[in-house]
């Protein structure tokens, strides 16, 4: 598959006022190409706004919007949204249309030839995990709902979009589908290379999916930086207390057994059986409840058959308290 | 009894399918006027439901005319219509055809345009955001989106006008046009009621036909999509 390059998207003080309200105060940020954003904030802090004004649903009062480098206010708004995905909460399929016709919405738009569209219709039901002989001739109504999400997204993808905009596109399925819906976005987003830009109000999704996060409050930024970063450095108050007094736990979730510094002095033969085996690429989150939950309190490191050393409770102690 | 036996000996005679006062004939004056004024409804009411719908402004308008459409009385309409055709196309049109259509265009209006603007106004805006999201211009949402889910509601509104334009053609015979109320005011007049209830039963044959017709077109037009949602598939 030939992955698309990404954009890169920039907020150059961009502001939105509605009468004397203002919903988005000079807001600014970059978002590297082929990366994922998340804006993430209480209701009313401004991000589906924020979000709308990239695609020009909604009209910035001041500032620019870049997309590599040209301000989406020069363009055309139907060309510009042509060229950037677009997914929302609720999907908005056409419910008279087919899977297939609904995936090729863009593609027919912009003058694709038949054969064309057919083709890239079938390659993105594959690759967002539906069969598309089962798929491409159903109706909406005929999926469930994480079908449908699914659809939407592939929808989105389907003429090769630098950029897509999504709009807490897993806020209405149950948390089972959701968790797969994620895994399986962050692979097809890697796959693709597409800049994303994804607005939700759950900060364990903004953790889990964002490349960067950008904190929003009151139509201000906040925060804006990686979720380690986030976790580990809360510039002020609000944002510690929007991450979560859990905030240490669920860094460790975002760190690896690998990137950590081992306790080599102990021989393995000298540690209790009991002791879980822990591989480099697990993370730290995992490896402290397995070890809690064992006797030994330590953990043993191997990569492959190769022993690295010990993990112990102190040594996670240590980090969580370096960062903090 | 009797009557039901007169009116099948009166369907049977050869005499009632000749000359000017045939069935067929009778049949389509009937069905003429009614689909000419059907058809000039649709022309004026279409149009502005659909851009009422889509734009959402104005909505009061729709269901303004609706209820002005339904609260004159049909016979008035035509009493009207009679000067009305006179003095627009000449003294010599202000009887028979003329007026009898003129009169039937204000009873198609307001359920075509009613309709269309609840059902262009009633798409999920959900699905309208997503289409303007992925680039549809103004014309290519309502064309793409609004117009095919709106359809089963835009065409139950037709249908409905197509009934009571059916129904009320009839009083056309009363300004000196034909069609099959020509059976019923004459039947009533010689009181030969075998001919009067001829022309009834043709009139709601013909009504039903059209019931019949529209649903036969509905299930054709309207996508799969929306019948599964509506748990008729």
């Amino acid at each position: 598959m030939t992955s698309t390059r990404g954009a890169t998207l920039e907020f150059r003080d961009v502001s939105k006022r509605y009468g004397g309200q203002l919903a988005v105060d000079q807001l600014s940020f970059k978002v590297p190409a082929g990366r994922i954003c998340i804006l993430v904030g209480p209701s009313g802090s401004g991000k589906t706004t924020s979000l709308k004004m990239v695609n020009r649903l909604i009209e910035p009062t001041a500032g620019s919007i870049l997309i590599d480098g040209r301000d989406v206010l020069r363009e055309e708004p139907t060309a510009l949204r042509r060229r950037i995905g677009y997914v929302i909460q609720q999907v908005g399929l056409f419910p008279h249309q087919t899977i297939a016709e609904n995936v090729g919405t863009v593609p027919r738009l912009l003058g694709w030839p038949k054969a064309r569209i057919a083709a890239r219709t079938e390659q993105l039901l594959a690759l967002v995990g539906l069969e598309p002989s089962r798929f491409a001739g159903r109706y909406p109504a005929q999926l469930s709902g994480g079908e449908r999400q699914r659809v939407g997204v592939a929808r989105a993808l389907a003429a090769e979009p630098p950029v897509m905009l999504m709009d807490e596109p897993f806020g209405a399925v149950d948390p089972i589908v959701r968790d797969r819906l994620q895994n399986e976005f962050l692979r097809i987003q890697r796959d693709q290379g597409t800049t994303v830009l994804f607005v939700t109000h759950d900060i364990d999704e903004a953790i889990k999916l964002g490349d960067r996060v950008a904190v929003m409050r009151g139509g201000k930024l906040v925060q804006y930086a990686p979720p380690g970063e986030l976790l580990a450095h809360p510039v002020n108050a609000f944002v510690a207390e929007f991450v979560g007094s859990d905030r240490g736990l669920k860094r460790l979730a975002l760190l690896t057994v690998g990137g950590m510094d081992l306790d080599t002095n102990v021989a393995r033969a000298a540690v209790s059986p009991n002791a879980p085996i822990l591989s480099p690429a697990s993370t730290l989150r995992e490896a402290l409840i397995r070890m809690l939950a064992s006797e030994a309190q330590v953990g043993v490191v191997l990569d492959g058959q190769r022993y690295l050393g010990l993990l112990t409770l102190s040594k996670i102690g240590k980090m969580i308290r370096s960062d903090a | 009894m009797t009557l039901l036996g007169d009116v099948a000996r009166w369907f049977a005679d050869p005499a009632h399918y000749q000359g000017s006062d045939a069935v067929q004939t009778r049949l389509l004056e009937h069905a003429a006027v009614s689909g000419l004024a059907v058809l000039t409804g649709l022309l004026v009411a279409l149009p502005i439901g659909l851009y009422l719908g889509h734009t959402g402004r104005f909505g009061f308008i729709a269901v303004n005319v609706a209820n002005i459409g339904r609260a004159i009385p049909s016979l008035a309409a035509i009493a009207l219509a009679i000067p009305i055709a006179g003095t627009l196309l000449g003294v010599q049109n202000g009887l028979g055809f003329w007026p009898t259509f003129l009169a039937l265009i204000p009873l198609a209006i307001p359920p075509i345009l009613t309709n269309a603007y609840v059902a262009v106004r009633g798409v999920d805006r959900d699905v309208i955001e997503a289409g303007r999201g992925m680039g549809l211009g103004e014309a290519a949402v309502l064309r793409v989106i609004e117009l095919p889910l709106a359809l089963p509601l835009i065409l139950a509104g037709i249908r409905t006008a197509a009934v009571n334009v059916v129904a009320t053609a009839t009083l056309g015979a009363l300004v000196a046009f034909g069609g099959l109320g020509r059976y019923i005011v004459d039947g009533l007049a010689l009181q030969e009621y075998d001919r009067l209830f001829a022309g009834a039963l043709l009139v709601a044959l013909l009504a039903i036909a059209v019931e019949v017709a529209f649903g036969t077109f509905e299930r054709a037009a309207v996508s799969p999509g929306i019948r599964v949602q509506q748990g008729a598939l």
